[in-house]
């Protein structure tokens, strides 16, 4: 077993939680479906929603400047840290992810393995 | 609400779930009174309890090692939310009842510390309350609830137990159930609320069971059947001065004939399978008692037979005392005094006495009978019972 990230990139579902409660709870219930499903196996490890905000600390002079930094579609919108026996596996995990459907974007990247 | 929390927490964490329930009440204490109370108000708790247990997940998970099957859920916020919220839905909420009943009914927990236990996290019963009940002071219930508690924590995980284990996990859950029952039901202390509160828990509980497609057995309908054709007489039993009736003398017209019916309808679905149980057995017993239309016209034969059965399925001197006192009805008084006579290990117990003195007055032997009282009366500890004595010693002709 290895560990792997999903980064979400896109696939914003255009529900305002404020305004459309029930559609934003709805939306969010694919969610816990899709997760629910790979916590049962115990391969879940974690992994949180990211607010489009934030600041870049760049460099030796660590200069900080304020998000967002990119075009928004290429913003991550979150992460997950689940575990795979293999990359196959874990793009066959990331094909129940709800982001599929509002066209967004799932990158899936193995932990490294650190030794020396 | 408690059942819920610690089925998502974990069993170590009841007094963290307890928490949550406790600050959501109060909540609606201070709110309600100001802003009414809502149009539904088990929904409204619903939401609060939901929100503080998010607020607490947030807070402190990191800290709390949280049952595994549930921590990746709630520790991260794609599922903290909506976990929280599947588990105030109604349907599980439910189950969750009944899988906290389950848990409070563990084969490690003590039978007296089960009650407790069950009472304090599924009725909701302060320790005041408890204490009252069982007629002690809060100090043994406190101590009684912190091992029950300690018990609880090594259970881990809130479940239903499965189909293969059912038919023993449900023995002590039943046993839970009775056992809270009688307590409320042979105090004859009737005008403390409580008592009639831990009736009608028993009842509810049980009815839980029932509802349960999956706890739904012929023992569960046994049991409600049973504790129904008690308390469908228990208006009759008491006086207006709180005295015992007996059940010659009870009035048959007030006992509650809605849940007498009630009480053969679970009866009847209770007589499937393989399996009799004493519950089966009692049920039966207090079926013949309801169906007779006075006391002289009750069908001892049978009444006698069914005690036979039950010290088939569990033989113990209080079952052969009873059974005496039917046979005394059955082949008189002389035949039930011979089988009282037999029975051995009920010196302590003063219902022995007085069913002794009973069969001594009806045969004349009226020294004999006011001895026995009188032995009945060194032994009895319910003041509503010792007044009853009295009256029974009193009447004996001289």
């Amino acid at each position: 077993m290895s560990k792997y990230m999903f980064l979400f990139r896109g696939g914003e579902p255009g529900i305002d939680p404020m305004t459309d409660p029930a559609g934003f709870g709805a939306y969010m219930q694919t969610w816990q479906t899709w997760m629910e499903n790979i916590a049962k196996s115990g391969k879940y490890l974690g992994g949180d929603p990211l607010e489009p905000t934030g600041v870049t600390v760049s460099g030796k002079a660590m200069k900080v400047t304020d998000g967002p930094f990119i075009e928004g579609k290429e913003i991550v919108g979150g992460y997950v840290i689940l575990e795979a026996a293999s990359i196959e596996e874990a793009v066959e995990l990331s094909k129940g992810c709800p982001i599929y459907t509002h066209d967004g974007v799932v990158e899936i990247r193995p932990v490294q393995h650190v030794d020396f | 609400m408690v059942g819920a929390l610690t089925r998502l927490f974990g069993t170590q964490h009841l007094e963290l779930a307890e928490d949550v329930v406790q600050e959501t009440l109060l909540k609606a204490m201070r709110d309600w009174p100001y802003h009414g109370v809502p149009d539904n108000p088990a929904a409204w708790l619903h939401r609060v309890a939901k929100n503080l247990a998010i607020d607490q997940l947030r807070r402190r998970s990191r800290g709390v090692e949280l049952l595994k099957e549930n921590a990746a859920l709630l520790r991260s916020e794609w599922t903290l939310s909506t976990t929280v919220t599947e588990a105030f839905s109604g349907p599980v909420i439910a189950d969750d009842a009944l899988r906290m009943l389950f848990a409070c009914c563990h084969p490690t927990i003590p039978p007296e510390q089960q009650v407790a236990l069950a009472l304090r996290t599924l009725c909701g019963f302060s320790v005041p309350e408890i204490a009252r009940a069982f007629v002690t002071n809060e100090e043994s219930i406190n101590k009684r609830l912190y091992r029950a508690r300690e018990a609880f924590r090594a259970i881990g995980k809130v479940e239903l137990p499965m189909e293969s284990e059912l038919a023993v996990r449900l023995k002590p859950v039943l046993a839970t159930i009775y056992l809270l029952f009688n307590e409320g039901y042979n105090s004859t202390a009737h005008s403390d609320h409580i008592r009639e509160d831990l009736v009608e828990e028993a009842l509810r509980l049980c009815d839980m069971l029932n509802r349960n497609a999956h706890t739904e057995r012929p023992e569960t309908h046994a049991l409600m059947a049973l504790m129904l054709f008690h308390a469908a007489r228990s208006e009759a039993r008491v006086d207006a001065s709180g005295s015992i009736v007996l059940l010659q003398d009870q009035d048959r017209t007030r006992w509650d004939r809605s849940l007498i019916a009630l009480a053969e309808q679970h009866l009847h679905r209770s007589a499937v399978g393989a399996e009799l149980t004493t519950y089966h057995v009692e049920a039966a017993i207090a079926s013949v008692h309801a169906q007779a239309p006075t006391f002289a016209d009750t069908d001892w034969a049978r009444i006698v037979g069914f005690y036979d059965r039950l010290l088939a399925l569990a033989p113990s001197p209080i079952v052969r005392l009873n059974r005496a006192i039917a046979l005394g009805r059955l082949g008189g008084a002389e035949a039930g005094l011979m089988a009282l006579d037999l029975i051995e290990g009920l010196e302590k117990l003063h219902l022995y006495h007085a069913a002794r003195g009973d069969l001594l007055r009806e045969l004349g032997r009226s020294e004999e009978a006011r001895a026995a009282f009188g032995n009945a009366l060194k032994l009895v500890r319910s003041p509503v019972e010792r007044e009853l004595l009295v009256r029974k010693q009193g009447g004996v002709e001289r």
